[in-house]
């Protein structure tokens, strides 16, 4: 990418993102199950299962960003462009778990990023490698 | 049809307009293979469904009306990133491929024999909670420095939103024609223009000449863009869907510098009765 030089010149503060080198570029594991769980507890997978809290958090930041009455039923298998995210959308979660957690997610980590336990994995991992 | 067919549509709908009983939904759900059902079914808010059961509909009236095939006939898959593609092309159309956006009131389909082609539409909406400045600093890291000093030189806070969703629908529109997923890198590439007009794109660096863009204003807050461009820039998993990824480069400039066609509004009735 010829990204053009100097960017001090640029009269406007432009946000510039750290990269946290502990991040990783997660493969979300395709679960074969294809119908929306629409029980309270998210469903877990054999390994590496997401924390509960984490997912818990997810979802909240998840339901606030699209918008969602409080009643949705929103769990670890939800698809984010099932609850209604668009490629906007996305960003802007990824961004609310960054601040909330205070981590940094790689733009390749974010885009494979399709259910809410994707979401909840790649945090955990995150947040494990910062301690 | 007493014109040759071209292969190429440019088919809108608006939606604000349907409001289907249960019974009618359904009704309409139940022309498309079942395969296609769960999919619209698992969408939380009824919007969404809505819209993904429209831009499926005119995923398949339009195959039904350019080869001739019933729906039940048709066979629409996905890649592995998510691009629908007609398997098993017989038609007359070596490359036909198709593409579809839903935003807002609209939900739109465009489809071309030979070039890539791909649909993004846009809903300018305001920002809930942060403003116009704060929103568009979201997505920094997707649009090149050159395109960020364009967005936020724009003027009013309304002017900077429009711009911002200006560039990102033509990155959104260039994605989905090349049969790519989220994962594409959106800050390879770069769009430049004379007043939106004329738009040209830079991918990686390097001026492409194999490219074309248009931006359609639908209404007071929602914007289209269309992309048409050269098959060799498919993606894998989709280029193998095609039969001729390699064009002469006089057919290929002669088949991008065909004038654009207006969208033709098309009723979710139309689509439905086209099955009879």
């Amino acid at each position: 990418m010829a990204s053009i030089a100097g960017s001090s010149a640029l009269s406007f503060a432009r946000p510039v993102k750290a990269i946290n080198t502990n991040s990783l570029a997660f493969s979300p594991v395709r679960k074969g199950n294809t119908f929306l769980h629409l029980q309270p507890v998210p469903m877990r997978s054999v390994s590496c299962a997401a924390k509960k809290d984490t997912v818990d958090k997810v979802c909240e930041i998840v339901k606030k960003q699209l918008a969602l009455p409080d009643h949705t039923e929103v769990c670890g298998e939800s698809k984010f462009s099932e609850l209604g995210a668009d490629s906007l959308d996305t960003v802007e979660i990824v961004m609310g778990l960054e601040e909330h957690f205070d981590i940094s997610v790689e733009e390749s980590s974010a885009q494979t990023i399709a259910t809410v336990e994707d979401a909840a994995d790649l945090i955990d991992k995150l947040v494990a490698g910062k301690a | 049809m007493t014109e040759e067919e071209s292969g190429v549509r440019r088919w809108l709908v608006d939606i604000s307009s349907w409001r289907p009983s249960p019974d009618q939904f359904d009704a309409a759900a139940a022309l498309l293979p079942p395969h296609e059902r769960p999919a619209i079914a698992r969408f939380v808010k009824e919007d969404d469904r809505k819209r993904a059961l429209v831009s499926r509909l005119l995923q398949y009236s339009l195959v039904h009306h350019l080869l001739r095939i019933s729906f039940h006939q048709i066979n629409i898959r996905r890649t592995a990133e998510g691009k629908p593609y007609l398997q098993n092309n017989c038609s007359d159309f070596p490359n036909f491929n198709f593409s579809t956006s839903h935003q807002g009131d609209y939900v739109g389909i465009v489809s071309e024999p030979l070039c890539l082609v791909g649909l993004d539409i846009v809903s300018v909406s305001e920002p809930q909670g942060e403003t116009a400045a704060e929103f568009v600093s979201n997505f920094s890291s997707y649009l090149t420095d050159h395109e960020w000093n364009c967005i936020v030189g724009a003027g009013t806070p309304r002017d900077v939103l429009t711009e911002f969703y200006r560039y990102w629908c033509l990155k959104e529109a260039f994605v989905k024609a090349v049969g790519a997923g989220v994962g594409f890198g959106f800050r390879r590439l770069e769009f430049h223009h004379e007043g939106w007009t004329n738009i040209c794109i830079c991918i990686d660096g390097e001026v492409s000449k194999k490219w074309r863009f248009w931006l359609f204003k639908l209404d007071e807050t929602h914007l289209a863009s269309i992309a048409k461009g050269d098959p060799e820039d498919a993606i894998n998993t989709f280029k193998k869907t095609l039969s001729s990824v390699t064009i002469a480069e006089k057919q290929l400039s002669s088949a991008l510098d065909s004038p654009e066609e207006a969208f033709t509004l098309q009723t979710v009735e139309e689509l439905t009765q086209s099955q009879e």
